[in-house]
Parts: C-alpha cells; sequence; structure tokens
C-alpha cells in the first residue's frame, strides 16, 4: 500500500518497454489497453485507500533514499493530495479510453505509438504525483518527447510544423521556469540550505524580497502559460490539437493543458499570492477574459469541427486560469473542477471527432449535417458532451464554471465587470457549440459524396460496440458529477485551502453554499 | 622511482604506446596494422586507471622545479579524457580488410600512426591538466593540437579535407603564436614560470581586488583568444564549420572535443593563476570582456546552427555554443567573489565538460553508419570516399528505417539540448545553479534562452529522422537507402556507449552522484588553492614601460 504510487509509475514505463519487445500487428495495442486499464486499477486503488478526512495531507508518500541528490536538495520524492489524486485519477481514465480509440485508426508502426503514449502516462503521472519541485520540472519537460513523436509522426497533413510548434514553444517558455525553479531551490531548505521539497519551496517564494519574487513568479508563470495556454502565448495550441491523432488530441487536450493549470496553482500562484498576483491580477484577469471571449469567437467561425473544439479550449482555459487568479477559494476549488471536467468534456468531444472522421474522412463542418438520422448514438453522446462542454445544468460543466466565475465576482482582485465579461463568455460557449451540433447533427442529411456511394454495407453505421464502450465511461462521470459534484468539490476544499493559507473555518462554509445554489440549479 | 614519475603515468603510457604505433606503421606489416587499433584501445583504460590511482588525493604532486601540479583536477581531466578517447577510437575503428579505414575515414596504410597521433592528441590533454610551467602548458596545448592537423589531413583522400588541414594548420599555428605571446607577457612582468609562482606574484597585498598591469591584462587577453581558438570561441569560432566539415566524420567527434577541452583546462589554469584562489575578484574590464565572449559564443553558435543544413555543419555549431556555455561556466567562477560559488562553478564546468564528451560522439556515430548520398557533380556521380550521411536531406527518414540508430540519435540530442532524464539536463542545472547563486540573472536567463534556441536546430535533426519521408531520388530507387546489411560494431558499441551513458548519467542519480563527487575532489586541488608561500621575491623584469 505504501508503495502504491511507484507502482503506479512503474507500470507503464515498464509497459512502455516491454511493448516494444512484442511481435506481431495487435499485441502491441492489446498490450498497451492491458497496462493503461492496470494503471487505471491502480488509479482506482488509490481513490479507495485515499484518507479523505485528511485530504490536503501528503499522502502515499515515496522517497527512496538511493534517488536523491542532497548536495543540490533533489529528492525522488512522490506523494498526492486530494488534488493530485482527482487529476491522477482523470489521466489514468482518459489513457485507455485514448488507446482503445487508436485501435482501428494506428495502422502505422503501432508499437512505437503505444509505447509512446505508455511513457506520456508515465510521464503525466509523474507531473501530478511528484512533491520535489525539480522532479516536477523533470516530468513536465518529459512529456513534450512522447508527444513530440506522436503528433508528429501519427498525425494529420501539417504534422511536422505542429509537432515542432509545440514542442519549441513550450520548451522556450519552460527554460524560464527551470531558471527560476533552480532560484527557488537554492536556499528553499531548513537554515538557508539547499530543498525543492515542494512545501519549502513555496514557503521560501512566499518569504523572499518582493522585487525577487516578481521575477521568479514571471519565470514560473512563462512556462506554464504556455503549457496553458493563456492568450497571447496559445498560437501553438489549434494547430497541435488539430494536426495530433486522435488519442494525441485527447491527451493533449484532456491532461498535458492541466499541466500547466496545476503548475499555476500548485506553484506559481502560491509563490506570489503574499503581493505579485494581486498586483497582476488585473493583467491576468484580462488575459483569461481575453482569452475566453476571443477563443470562444474564433472557435464560432471555425469550419473544421476539431478546430472548433481546440478554440474552445482556448476559451475554456481562460475560465481555469481565471478562478485561480481570483484567489479565493470559491475560485481555486471551481479551478481545480474545471481541470477534470475539461479534462473529460473536451477529451470525450476529440473522441468524438476521431469517430467522425474514420467515418467520412472530413471533419468539415459544411459537408456534414443530419448525422443524427443515420447515427442516433452518435448524437446521442455528442449532444451530451456538447452540453458538458457549454455547461448545462445538470452536467459537469456548470458547477465548475459557475464557480470560477463566482470567485471572479467575489474576488478583491478582480470584481463584478470580471465576472459579467466571463459570463458573456459561457453565452459565447452556447452559441458555437450549439450552431456546430446544429449544423452537424441535426438539419437534413448530408454526408462527403464518397461516402454516399455504394451499397448500404459500405455506408458508414453507428458507434459500434468499442466505441460506445470508449464514450460511455465518459457519459457516466458526466452526469455523475453534474449531479452531485460534490464528490470532487468537497474533498478538494482542505487541501485548497492549505494552499490559499485560510484558516480551515472560513472555508468549509462558503463553497458548501455556493454549491448547494449550483446544484439547486441543476435540479 | 620519485613522485613525479607515478603523476605522469597516464601520459607515459599514451606516448610510449603511440612510439610503439610509429614503429608498427614504419614496419609496413599488415598484422601489426591489423593490431594497432586493439593496442590504442588497450592504452586508454590503462591510462585511465593509473589516472585514478594517481595518490594525489590527500596532497598534490609538485616537483622541485614546479614543472608539475597533479592534483585532483588533472586526474579528473586525465580520467574523463582517458574514457573518452575510448569511444574516439571505437568511431574510427577500421573495419575494412585491409583495416585501411571505414566507410568514412580512410587513413590508407597509416592506420597504426593514425592512431599513435590520436592518442598524442589525448596525452596533450593530459600533460595540460598537470602543469604548473606556462611552457608545459603550452607544450601540452601543442601536443594536443598539432596531431590533429595532420590527422585532418589524412584522414580523407579528398581535397576538402586538405583544405580543412591547411586552413586548421595556420589558424591553429596563429592562435598558438597569440598564446605563446601571452605568456611570454606573463613571464615578463612576474618573473615565474610557474602558475602558483605567478599567481603568488599577482596577489594583492591589501584589499581583494586583483590588480594587474596593462602589460599583464595584454597577456590575459592574448591567452584568452589563442584559447578561444582552441575552444572555437567568439571570436576564434568562424573555422570551426568548414573544418568540421571537412574532416572526416569520426576525426570531427574528435575536433569538437579534444582540443576544446585542452583549451578550456589550460583557460581554467591560467585564469585561476591570474585571478583564481581566496575571494579575489578581477578586474572588471577583464569581467566584462569574459562576459562578451561567453554570451556571444552562445549566441553564435546556436544561431547559425539554426541555419545550417549539414548536420556535421550543425554539430560545429553545437560544439561553439557548448563552449558558450562552458565560458559562462568559467565567467562565473571567476567573478564569483566567493570561495563556495566559485567551486560550485568550477565543478559544474567540468561536470559538463564530462557530459558534453559522452553525449557529442552518439551523434557522430549515427550519421557515420547512414548511407551518404552520391554526388552528382564531383567524384564521377559516385559517393566521395570516406564520406558519411551529413546532410539533412541524406538522414530524412532514416529514424523510420534504422528505429535504433533513430533512439541513440534523438538520445543525443535531448541530451545536448539538456532535456530531464539526460545528463544534459544536469550538466545545464550545475552550470546554471553556481550562477544564480553569484545572482548573475541576465547570464542565466541568456543562457536558458541559448538552450532553447539550440532546441530548434537539434530538433530539426530529430524530426528529420523521424519525421520526413526517406528521400527518393526522380526515378530510380533507392538503394543507399535500403538498412545496410550489417551495421559495423564498433560503430554502434560508440553510439550505444554515448547514448547510455548520457541516459545513465541523466537517471541513475547515484551514477550522477558519483561523476559529481569527482568534479568536487577534483576542484578541491587547484591551482590557485595552494597554501600562500609567505616570501614573494619582487619580479625579475620589474620596469617595463607602461603602454
Amino acid at each position: 500500500m505504501e508503495q502504491m504510487l511507484t507502482w503506479l509509475l512503474i507500470v507503464p514505463l515498464a509497459g512502455a518497454v516491454i511493448g516494444m519487445l512484442l511481435k506481431g500487428d495487435s499485441a502491441p495495442r492489446v498490450w498497451a489497453l492491458v497496462v493503461s486499464v492496470l494503471s487505471a486499477s491502480l488509479a482506482a486503488g488509490l481513490i479507495v485507500g485515499f484518507n479523505f478526512n485528511d485530504a490536503a495531507a501528503v499522502q502515499f508518500p515515496v522517497a527512496p533514499a538511493f534517488l536523491q541528490l542532497d548536495e543540490i536538495g533533489f529528492k525522488f520524492s512522490l506523494g498526492i493530495d486530494s488534488i493530485s489524486l482527482w487529476l491522477v485519477a482523470l489521466t489514468a481514465v482518459l489513457m485507455p479510453l485514448a488507446i482503445g480509440s487508436s485501435w482501428e485508426s494506428i495502422k502505422l508502426r503501432p508499437k512505437e505509438f503505444y509505447a509512446w503514449m505508455l511513457l506520456l502516462q508515465f510521464a503525466m503521472l509523474g507531473v501530478f504525483c511528484a512533491r520535489d519541485l525539480l522532479l516536477f520540472y523533470v516530468f513536465f519537460e518529459l512529456t513534450l518527447i512522447p508527444m513530440f513523436f506522436i503528433i508528429g509522426i501519427w498525425g494529420g497533413r501539417d504534422r511536422q510544423r505542429a509537432a515542432v510548434k509545440f514542442f519549441l514553444f513550450t520548451f522556450s517558455a519552460s527554460v524560464l521556469t527551470l531558471a527560476g525553479v533552480i532560484l527557488l531551490g537554492l536556499h528553499a531548505g531548513a537554515a538557508g540550505g539547499a530543498s525543492f521539497d515542494i512545501n519549502d519551496v513555496v514557503r521560501y517564494g512566499q518569504s523572499i524580497a518582493p522585487a525577487a519574487r516578481f521575477w521568479v513568479f514571471l519565470a514560473l508563470l512563462a512556462g506554464f502559460a504556455v503549457k496553458v495556454p493563456l492568450f497571447p502565448l496559445h498560437t501553438w495550441l489549434p494547430l497541435a490539437h488539430t494536426e495530433a491523432p486522435t488519442a494525441g488530441s485527447v491527451i493533449l487536450a484532456g491532461v498535458l493543458l492541466k499541466l500547466g493549470t496545476y503548475g499555476l496553482m500548485r506553484l506559481a500562484i502560491p509563490i506570489g499570492m503574499p503581493d505579485v498576483v494581486p498586483q497582476l491580477a488585473g493583467l491576468l484577469g484580462a488575459l483569461c477574459l481575453i482569452g475566453i471571449v476571443y477563443g470562444a469567437l474564433v472557435a464560432w467561425v471555425q469550419t473544421d469541427i476539431k478546430k472548433l473544439v481546440a478554440y474552445s479550449s482556448v476559451s475554456h482555459l481562460g475560465f481555469c486560469v481565471l478562478g485561480l487568479v481570483a484567489m479565493n477559494a470559491t475560485g481555486v476549488q471551481g479551478s481545480v473542477f474545471y481541470m477534470i471536467n475539461h479534462g473529460i468534456s473536451t477529451g470525450a468531444l476529440f473522441l468524438m471527432v476521431g469517430m467522425i472522421y474514420d467515418r467520412y474522412h472530413t471533419r468539415e463542418i459544411d459537408k456534414l449535417s443530419g448525422l443524427a438520422k443515420r447515427m442516433p448514438w452518435l448524437a446521442f453522446f455528442f449532444v451530451l458532451f456538447a452540453m458538458s462542454s457549454v455547461g448545462l445544468p445538470g452536467t459537469n460543466g456548470f458547477a465548475s464554471e459557475f464557480l470560477t466565475i463566482l470567485g471572479a465576482f467575489t474576488s478583491p482582485h478582480l470584481g463584478v465587470a470580471y465576472g459579467a465579461i466571463a459570463a458573456i463568455g459561457i453565452v459565447l460557449g452556447a452559441v458555437y457549440m450549439l450552431h456546430l451540433v446544429q449544423s452537424v447533427m441535426f438539419g437534413p442529411l448530408k454526408t462527403p459524396i464518397h461516402a454516399e456511394q455504394g451499397d448500404d454495407a459500405a455506408t458508414p453505421g453507428d458507434l459500434n460496440w468499442r466505441e460506445i464502450a470508449i464514450l460511455a465511461p465518459l457519459a457516466v462521470v458526466v452526469i455523475v458529477l453534474g449531479v452531485a459534484p460534490n464528490i470532487v468539490l468537497k474533498t478538494i476544499e482542505a487541501p485548497v485551502a492549505k494552499l490559499l493559507l485560510l484558516p480551515a473555518s472560513t472555508v468549509v462554509a462558503a463553497p458548501a453554499n455556493v454549491e448547494r445554489v449550483a446544484v439547486g440549479v441543476a435540479r | 622511482m620519485n613522485q613525479l614519475f607515478y603523476a605522469l603515468i597516464p601520459e607515459l603510457i599514451l606516448t610510449s604506446v603511440a612510439c610503439a604505433l610509429f614503429v608498427f606503421g614504419a614496419t609496413g606489416i599488415a598484422a601489426l596494422r591489423r593490431f594497432s587499433p586493439w593496442l590504442a584501445l588497450a592504452s586508454l583504460p590503462a591510462a585511465a586507471w593509473a589516472a585514478a590511482y594517481t595518490p594525489v588525493w590527500d596532497t598534490p604532486i609538485r616537483d622541485s622545479m614546479g614543472t608539475l601540479f597533479v592534483g585532483g583536477f588533472a586526474v579528473y581531466i586525465k580520467l574523463i579524457t582517458a574514457l573518452v578517447g575510448i569511444l574516439l577510437v571505437l568511431v574510427h575503428w577500421p573495419t575494412t580488410d585491409d583495416a585501411d579505414g571505414n566507410s568514412c575515414v580512410h587513413f590508407g596504410r597509416q592506420g597504426p600512426e593514425y592512431f599513435g597521433l590520436m592518442l598524442l592528441s589525448l596525452a596533450g590533454v593530459m600533460l595540460v591538466a598537470g602543469a604548473n610551467d606556462v611552457i608545459l602548458l603550452f607544450l601540452g596545448i601543442e601536443l594536443a593540437a598539432i596531431p590533429t592537423y595532420v590527422m585532418v589531413s589524412i584522414s580523407r583522400p579528398i581535397s576538402s579535407a586538405q583544405e580543412a588541414a591547411v586552413k586548421y594548420f595556420f589558424l591553429g599555428a596563429f592562435s598558438a603564436a597569440l598564446t605563446l605571446f601571452g605568456l611570454s607577457f606573463l613571464f615578463g612582468t612576474t618573473g615565474k614560470l610557474g602558475l602558483i609562482e605567478i599567481a603568488q606574484v599577482l596577489r594583492p597585498a591589501t584589499g581583494n581586488l586583483v590588480q594587474l598591469t596593462a602589460w599583464q591584462m595584454l597577456a590575459g587577453l592574448m591567452v584568452l583568444m589563442g584559447l578561444a581558438f582552441k575552444m572555437a570561441a567568439f571570436p576564434m569560432h568562424f573555422y570551426a564549420p568548414d573544418v568540421y566539415t571537412g574532416a572526416a566524420t569520426p576525426l570531427t567527434a574528435l575536433l569538437s572535443y579534444v582540443p576544446k577541452a585542452a583549451g578550456l583546462v589550460a583557460l581554467i589554469k591560467v585564469l585561476g593563476a591570474l585571478f583564481g584562489g581566496g575571494n579575489f575578484v578581477p578586474p572588471a574590464e577583464f569581467v566584462t570582456l569574459l562576459w562578451v565572449i561567453a554570451v556571444a559564443t552562445m549566441f553564435v553558435g546556436n544561431v547559425l546552427g539554426l541555419m545550417q543544413h549539414n548536420v556535421k555543419r550543425i554539430m560545429a555549431c553545437s560544439s561553439i555554443a557548448h563552449s558558450g556555455y562552458m565560458l559562462a561556466g568559467v565567467l562565473v567562477a571567476v567573478s564569483a567573489g566567493t570561495a563556495s560559488v566559485r567551486d560550485d562553478a568550477l565543478e559544474g564546468v567540468l561536470f559538463y565538460l564530462a557530459a558534453y564528451g559522452v553525449m557529442n560522439v552518439g551523434v557522430f556515430a549515427v550519421l557515420m553508419m547512414l548511407p551518404a548520398k552520391a554526388d552528382p557533380f564531383l567524384y564521377e556521380g559516385k559517393i566521395p570516399p570516406a564520406t558519411s550521411a551529413e546532410t539533412l536531406g541524406e538522414i530524412a527518414g532514416s529514424g523510420r528505417q534504422h528505429p535504433g540508430l533513430g533512439l541513440i540519435m534523438a538520445g543525443c540530442c535531448f541530451s545536448l539540448v539538456g532535456l530531464p532524464l539526460t545528463v544534459g539536463f544536469f550538466g545545464k542545472l550545475f552550470l546554471i545553479r553556481p550562477a544564480l547563486e553569484a545572482s548573475m540573472y541576465w547570464l542565466v536567463v541568456l543562457m536558458v534562452l541559448n538552450a532553447a534556441i539550440s532546441a530548434g536546430y537539434y530538433l530539426r535533426i530529430v524530426a528529420t529522422m523521424f519525421l520526413k519521408d526517406p528521400r527518393t531520388e526522380a526515378g530510380a530507387p533507392e538503394p543507399a537507402g535500403q538498412p545496410a546489411a550489417e551495421l559495423p560494431m564498433p560503430l554502434l558499441m560508440a553510439g550505444v556507449l554515448s547514448v547510455c551513458g548520457s541516459l545513465i548519467l541523466g537517471t541513475l542519480l547515484p551514477a550522477t552522484t558519483v561523476l559529481r563527487n569527482l568534479t568536487k575532489e577534483a576542484v578541491t586541488f587547484r591551482v590557485s588553492a595552494m597554501p600562500m608561500q609567505s616570501q614573494q621575491e619582487p619580479p625579475m623584469v620589474p620596469d617595463l614601460p607602461q603602454p
């Protein structure tokens, strides 16, 4: 039980290595699925074994003595609180589904594809489990390599440019983060010694001189803001999302973007909390709002379904960061919940775009229409996830969107205007999503000509059992978290309070109320 | 046998084996020619072993004449030089029946001499590391450099190699003259030949700002420029792309490491004598000069690297850029002002030097295993003799055809970028840390920006190998693109050793700690850490006119 996190990391890593040794065409995908399901069940085991009464504490700690560099304070130390727990669960749930979605579509060099996927899972889980800042950074950077190959080899027509752009954008920004990380680690330990322990580093970061803190915050922000991505730095995202294979897009939108917000939440925001974030809150909030509105408007005019979903991510992540910048319990809780919900709904939408593309080999909105007539199941799931993405009450998206906006409203650093503009973003979100649903799923039946030729057997059918099995778990999560957001929200109260250095008593009351409102509206 | 003998065993092993190899070559016996790479290969672990067991860890070895100073620093340099030398011998390994070269290097009947020259060059680096006397220091630098001129010219029977050799020789001779001129000023103004003795003369009586006369500054400047040539640092970097491309590919691997190591080690020693030790601070002008050189070297290397289409030229630019990173570390060490930061910075530089030696060779080994393209204009439309794949076009898609080679290349390139899980990451980490400790924030920002720029061209290599389609000539099927029937074992070993070394040193922290501790012990015994002697003799030539 103590070594759960070690196993959580070893399973995908060993899976990737062993997968490379397998022979045959279908062995790699079966193996990858087995490994990812095993890792999902380990994550389930973590949820079962997690002590929710002490959710803010770091649980399942692992720190093998032989993996450390004492001199610079680097330790291979793992541990999770409830925020990490849910993000680990998100990763573990999405990965088997992404692998399932590649079942038929990845024909080129499948062995390597699944090895990179498992390596990617190793890196992502590592980010969420790391309790050492340098280790966090190591895993954070490591995600680039598998994703680079996944986009670059198995992606769409413009894959090379997308892969290189993705890598260079995120890498160039995160080297600045590295400089900040090393600076923080120099004297963070006890008695001014070197330490990279996240708690030490945050405490140290809050105690240094304001001028130094300002620059450190900017350095940290650089890497995370590109990863999120925050408004002016988002240009790599549409290309990467559109060109990546379905599984790549799912993981990219579902988990990789969350590495940025997770980093902001764990490090940048707490370190900048004493003065920098309040100073910059207006600016950061404005960038978020621009991202929300601009992303939504650009999504509206897209002609490619995948691009539309990609731009919707720019818009959605704006909400997520807005909640963090609000720096109150409501906003941050909403933001954490948003990370999970966005992972599920956008991940599901990318899965569905992939399924549509598999059938018609096009993603042009103009060329598709009325699919609901031919494929009721596909339409059902598509509408459900679109509603979740819009934030319809009763789906998971609602509570998180509501909380982040409420956070912005009530935050001393942001205020009513920010909340109001963000609310406009919700309306715009409904506009582009409904536009998409209406023109692709409803209306007269229209599909690309080549798919209509020939006999019935050649005409693409509705979802098969494999695709339903991929989508059903996400649909269940959408409904369950929509009706009972408390499952997550309640458990992240304590760590969020700890993060914001709030006394425990004040936090419990406020969000609970908010939530009752949220759930009340939902009913 | 005195201590001096023990201190020189590694150099003695290498030079005596080199002499034996020269005799082998003169006899012209084919069996001896085939045996010579084995002998060269065997001599290097022996030298490494002898270096590791030099009895210096408690007290450095010095001779009564003040010629040598062999402490942990020298031992460390000797150790890594010998170990990287093993990789370098492997990439030169003759695979033809006649033992006259392999697919990328052709030394004909001069194989034994070629390996002998290589050992002499490595011995030169070792001598530099152990020198105290500036004359021995200079001899060491030249012993490392002169064999490389010969090697460039006999490595390939084509004109571009000859051109490279001539260019390299003349510019190398010029830079050697510059170094020697600078060292002579140092002798002239202090009256001492030993670096330790020079350091004692130059130490300020009061305060911690080292004050140099104009002549001494000029000496420092000249030595710096001369050594910048060896390191391929700005403003003496311009020869590197041409010479590296002209030389045979395995020799490029050697050129990008051995002379650089000699130059860097000499620079550390000379700067140690000028400014090092205790809490001394060099004059601001000198710090500015070093700052400009380090930063310009990084930028010139990386920006030029972005513009290249030939992988060997890219690696030449990468070599320039890596000199820049190490010079930045030296700069931090020189200007730190506190002993602990200075030691940290020097450790970082030494760590980086070892890391660079490990991760650099793999790229060339992979290039050598990839087939070259026939030249449509020269060499009667055939592949030029002794030529490896060089251009990005030639390696396009090869990662798909040979996934193993692709992974070696990717591993080495990612390590050169400094991505996590490779030794390059720790290399950069140990360079950046002391710079931050010394509050040189701008330098750090420029360093990390350069790492980001360098990702552009390393990634281009990886992307070309994995993401591009294999090149297809119009019409004809591509025979060269077919997987080779059998990859040459020594090359494969060099590549695998290089990438495994990078990964192990980057992931297995105990191994990283071992290397790091070695650098620590190395820095404990530097030239400048010597205890001061009380009596200071007046300079022999005190009254030079001030310019």
